[in-house]
């Protein structure tokens, strides 16, 4: 297995929250379906760590602290952005229902004008 | 004849609906560069059925305008978030300010502005100095300077505090003449727009009125309530009206204690549009709260340090044999009137450094007792039951952490703001993305994100107790 080698092949913690943050910013799904595989990577990594790459992750994550609270945030935001985009969704949905009643209703045989 | 007339009218009116409709897909296309520019649709109305020899043909359709696809809660909530982000970053910006203020420049000596910590732990040291040799004129002259350099560096702060509040007020009131010029203009367009519907759709008008709203959103705090024939009314966050319809109210400026104040009709709503939103929230917010509260603190600790000392020398002997007394005391920094004012008031009074009582009270004039006591004032709980560099301290780490906070509320709410404004152009600017697809992209973005953060804190979690595992081993 790799050893972790943070600041060197691998991004410190801190710009891999960044970026996820930013990410999601954007909606950018590819970008953070990436940042998922390297999280796994990484969280797969972790046991094999020695005392030193112990000691450099964890320096890496006091520093990451203050931005995933931030990501936190974001995640928060989009939640509540969803929850406006499924209201919109269920209005024009509904809107679109009735307007089909409509032009049914309009077609139908009580109906005393129109196409015939 | 009439027959005919009708048919002709039903072909005619197709093709000068296929004509109009034409004109509105072409002014999308020029118009898909304009900012704020939302696409319309053309309307499509059936007409009445027209009877030929007896036999009804079709309804035929005519085109009534075109209806912009825009959508008010998604605008509505843009708007929101426009409005939160806008506080919190002008917020910042005057946060960023404060905090410079109390930031030494790397490699300052203690005499540079802002090193106030430094010029506590200095101060009080001259007397641990002076214990050594009480009537040492060198060592006199120290203690003055550094007293002179804390009480300079702490009015210097509180100036520097005191202008900035000054410049906030400026910028208020400018907010203030903006939000005016927007509502005057909103409730324009709300005559032209109310004029033209419900009769055609008023496309260009309300991308108009749109754009003005996004900027007042921006600079205040509002709530929007459509009404007839496509009315708009606006409210500040708190209910007080700002437009209705056709009509618009002015917000006026007054000083009420020295400070710019917010009136509408009459009415004080200034802490209404503090914690409203908007610059105008914002800059109300780092005027009327972040500001006093670190000149309270800046006021406690001057207070605190002038009396305290003042009262240990004034109890002691001077180099000239001499003790303070209430008519004639023996004070080194100027005695505060009042806590509220006392950094921006504090300064050294003493000119003469013979008048330094290191002596104790009836003691000889090389007795060290009371620099021993003045020294120790720096380890006692003199400021609000902290010591002065810890009430200090306390106050510089609280306005960083305020700093961060509203950092990274500002980050998220912008992240925020972009979410939106690519789902809006989704929906209603002129692309070809459709609704659904964007609606999918947010729903899967917010997916990956969510397992992104669950194995982010999960890494981060470990990596801190690994971590720690690792400096104990």
């Amino acid at each position: 297995m790799q050893e972790f080698k943070p600041g060197r092949e691998e991004p410190e913690l801190k710009a891999l929250v960044v970026e996820a943050s930013q990410a999601l910013a954007r909606l950018d799904r590819g970008r953070l379906e990436e940042l998922s595989v390297s999280c796994e990577a990484l969280n797969r990594n972790l046991p094999a760590l020695t005392a030193a790459g112990r000691g450099e992750l964890a320096r890496q994550a006091r520093e990451a602290v203050e931005d995933l609270a931030v990501f936190a945030r974001v995640l928060d935001a989009t939640r509540a952005n969803l929850k406006v985009m499924g209201r919109l969704r269920e209005l024009r949905t509904i809107r679109l229902e009735y307007s089909e009643r409509q032009v049914s209703g309009w077609g139908g045989p009580e109906s005393g004008h129109g196409n015939h | 004849m009439g027959t005919i007339n009708s048919a002709y009218a039903l072909i005619s009116g197709a093709l000068n609906a296929d004509q109009e409709a034409l004109s509105v897909v072409a002014n999308n296309v020029a118009n898909a560069n304009t900012p704020g520019y939302t696409e319309e649709t053309p309307d499509w109305q059936e007409n009445q059925a027209i009877t030929v020899g007896g036999v009804s043909i079709g309804d035929g359709v005519s085109e009534t305008g075109a209806t912009s696809q825009r959508d008010l809660v998604l605008e509505q909530r843009l708007n929101q978030q426009q409005q939160l982000a806008s506080a919190s970053g002008t917020r910042l910006t005057a946060l960023n300010d404060m905090q410079a203020l109390f930031t030494p420049d790397s490699g300052s000596s203690s005499a540079t502005a802002g090193d106030i910590g430094s010029d506590i732990t200095n101060f009080f040291d001259s007397f641990s100095s002076l214990e050594s040799d009480p009537t040492d004129n060198a060592l006199r002259q120290s203690v003055l300077s550094s007293a002179s350099t804390l009480a300079g560096d702490i009015s210097g702060a509180a100036a520097s505090l005191n202008s900035q509040s000054t410049a906030l007020n400026q910028e208020a009131s400018g907010v203030a003449s903006q939000v005016n010029s927007l509502t005057g203009a909103i409730a324009q367009l709300n005559q032209q727009i109310q004029s033209t519907s419900p009769d055609a759709d008023a496309g260009t008008l309300e991308d108009q009125r749109q754009q003005d709203l996004s900027q007042l959103s921006q600079l205040v705090g509002i709530n929007q309530v459509t009404t007839e024939n496509n009315g708009l009314s606006i409210t500040t966050t708190s209910g007080q009206l700002l437009v209705s319809e056709g009509s618009n109210y002015q917000l006026t400026t007054g000083t009420v204690n020295g400070v710019t104040d917010f009136f509408l009709g009459g009415t004080d709503i200034t802490s209404d549009l503090r914690t409203g939103g908007g610059e105008l929230g914002g800059y109300l917010t780092a005027r009327d709260q972040d500001i006093p509260d670190a000149l309270s603190s800046l006021d406690q600790l001057a207070d605190s340090i002038s009396t305290e000392v003042n009262a240990q020398n004034n109890s002691g002997t001077d180099l000239d044999g001499v003790s303070g007394t209430a008519a004639n005391p023996l004070y080194i920094f100027n005695q505060p009137g009042a806590v509220a004012g006392s950094a921006a008031g504090m300064k050294v009074a003493m000119t003469d450094p013979n008048q330094i009582a290191a002596a104790g009270a009836g003691d000889g004039t090389g007795d060290n007792s009371n620099a021993v006591s003045m020294a120790s004032l720096a380890k006692q709980p003199i400021v609000n039951g902290q010591t002065p560099i810890n009430q200090y301290s306390s106050f510089v780490s609280t306005l960083g952490s305020t700093v961060l906070q509203v950092q990274t509320e500002n980050t998220a709410q912008n992240a925020s703001v972009t979410q939106l404004q690519t789902q809006n152009n989704a929906l209603s600017s002129v692309n070809l993305n459709d609704e659904a697809a964007a609606m999918s992209t947010m729903e899967s973005s917010y997916q990956a994100a969510s397992q992104v953060f669950t194995m982010l804190n999960t890494i981060m979690a470990s990596a801190l107790n690994l971590g720690e595992q690792a400096t104990v081993s």
